[in-house]
């Protein structure tokens, strides 16, 4: 496989019982306002890790870097494949990539900081991660994102590339800068909604 | 020497290194599993326990790799932003004074449980055991605390967290609890693999100048030292070919211009191999 575009995409609801369990497709939950939000239903489905290492996802993007986890995600998605990811994530490397070519040095996301299930521990209540459309930016180049200073000359970059690119502001102590795109839902041509 | 004569043997050579020295406080424990000979002075009185706390997130790790619930190769998201355990203000641990620098390369990144664990103890990181800590949680950790039998050690905080250290919130321990705490490392407590483990990462202790300084040169320590301004620690077990092992443990609270203070520790290791084996120390 070489291509995004290879990635077999699958409807989360036909997934075993324990995949659904961890993933909750198309599931509603509600964020800290009570708002009600839809869980992403489809995924594309990874084969293997050298498959998510091999897979360019953006021009200097692999797949990998968006779905490394730690030993807090749910085992199914840890330790065994397939491993599935929200469709959107596509649409996050892409932002990425446009963000790399505006800071024009290496963009590192952390463990954990791009697509996390559901299930994931450090998970508190409802998270970007979880639609695939959020990434936690430790490093770009040499430069540790890890004071207001740097943290805010890069969140004036990430916040340029649109209306639809939110970043989170500043607070004390903060070690990282996150992105997100909001709750956004891709939904393959192949697949249907009905 | 019968075990009488050992305790006031050793009764007074510990009073004597301890009166000579700048230590304000301190406790001294022995047990030997030669002869199941017990000593110990001021064995519940409580200390700042400074890094020999790590030994009680060692042995949670080891309990959680035998319960299952994680795995050698498992990995940790490594970050540097923990919350105060007195109003959950962030802090970070300052990469300068940490014990295993390199580590703080890999911020953002991930590292195995595995290497986490030994830095923790070999290098004294205080960014491996806040970074396990955090993962483990202080409830799971006080459990198996709690289910190895050992008492007198308060776990309460991670480390360098500057804000409880400032409203006296620290981790404590008695003399006692780290002889109770060794001795469940050594015994039945864990699985055979993970006993392995720990005792073979406490052997490739980095810091080496007080319990083994003055021991002879086939004599291997299975340690963890502890030291901040105001104390200088040092607990394990002392494995010597010929016998079985003993394990001891110095603790002292002592003035932060205090001179000799890990000597002071050294002197007494000398004074219980001597004690315990008859043996005199040879270079």
């Amino acid at each position: 496989m070489t291509s995004p575009g290879e990635l077999p995409a699958v409807d989360g609801l036909t997934l075993s019982p324990e995949h659904r369990a961890v993933l909750r497709p198309g599931e509603a939950i509600a964020d800290e306002n009570g708002k009600q939000h839809q869980l992403p239903r489809f995924f594309f489905e990874i084969p293997s890790w050298e498959e998510a290492h091999s897979l360019r996802v953006a021009s200097h993007f692999t797949l990998s870097e968006l779905i490394t986890v730690d030993s807090r995600e749910a085992d199914l998605l840890l330790r065994t494949f397939p491993h599935y990811v929200p469709c959107a994530i596509l649409a996050l490397a892409r932002y990425l990539e446009d963000f790399r070519r505006e800071v024009d040095a290496p963009v590192f996301i952390s463990a954990n900081g791009g697509y996390r299930s559901p299930a994931h521990r450090i998970n508190k209540g409802v998270s970007f991660h979880n639609w695939g459309t959020a990434a936690d930016i430790y490093r770009v180049g040499d430069t540790y994102l890890d004071d207001e200073k740097s943290i805010g000359r890069y969140a004036e970059i990430a916040a340029s590339l649109g209306a639809e690119v939110r970043v989170r502001s500043y607070r004390e102590g903060d070690d990282h800068l996150q992105v997100d795109l909001g709750y956004l839902i891709l939904v393959p041509r192949e697949c249907s909604e009905s | 020497m019968n075990e009488q004569e050992k305790t006031e043997t050793l009764r007074q050579e510990c009073e004597r290194i301890l009166g000579e020295s700048k230590a304000v406080a301190s406790a001294v424990a022995v047990h030997d599993y030669e002869t199941g000979f017990h000593f110990s002075i001021n064995a519940d009185r409580r200390f700042h326990a400074a890094s020999t706390i790590k030994v009680a997130i060692l042995l949670a790790i080891a309990r959680a790799i035998d319960d299952g619930r994680i795995r050698t190769g498992d990995t940790l998201h490594v970050r540097n932003r923990f919350l105060s355990a007195i109003d959950r203000t962030p802090f970070r641990i300052d990469a300068e004074s940490d014990g295993y620098p390199q580590l703080h390369k890999l911020i953002g990144r991930s590292a195995r449980i595995s290497d986490l664990t030994e830095w923790m103890i070999v290098s004294s990181s205080n960014l491996a055991t806040n970074l396990l800590l955090d993962y483990i949680g202080l409830e799971e950790a006080h459990r198996v605390l709690r289910d190895a039998g050992v008492s007198g050690i308060e776990l309460r905080r991670g480390v360098d967290d500057t804000k409880a250290h400032e409203q006296n919130f620290n981790n404590e321990t008695t003399a006692e609890g780290l002889v109770q705490l060794f001795a469940a490392l050594r015994g039945d407590f864990l699985s055979k693999s993970s006993r392995d483990m720990t005792i073979n990462i406490l052997l490739q202790q980095r810091f080496n100048s007080m319990i083994p300084a003055p021991l002879p040169s086939h004599a291997s320590v299975a340690h963890k030292t502890g030291e901040i301004s105001t104390a200088c620690h040092d607990a394990g077990i002392v494995y010597l070919p010929e016998r079985e092992p003993y394990i001891l443990v110095v603790l002292t609270e002592v003035a932060a211009e205090a001179n000799g203070r890990r000597e002071t520790i050294a002197k007494i290791s000398e004074a219980v191999f001597k004690t315990l084996t008859g043996q005199e120390v040879k270079a």
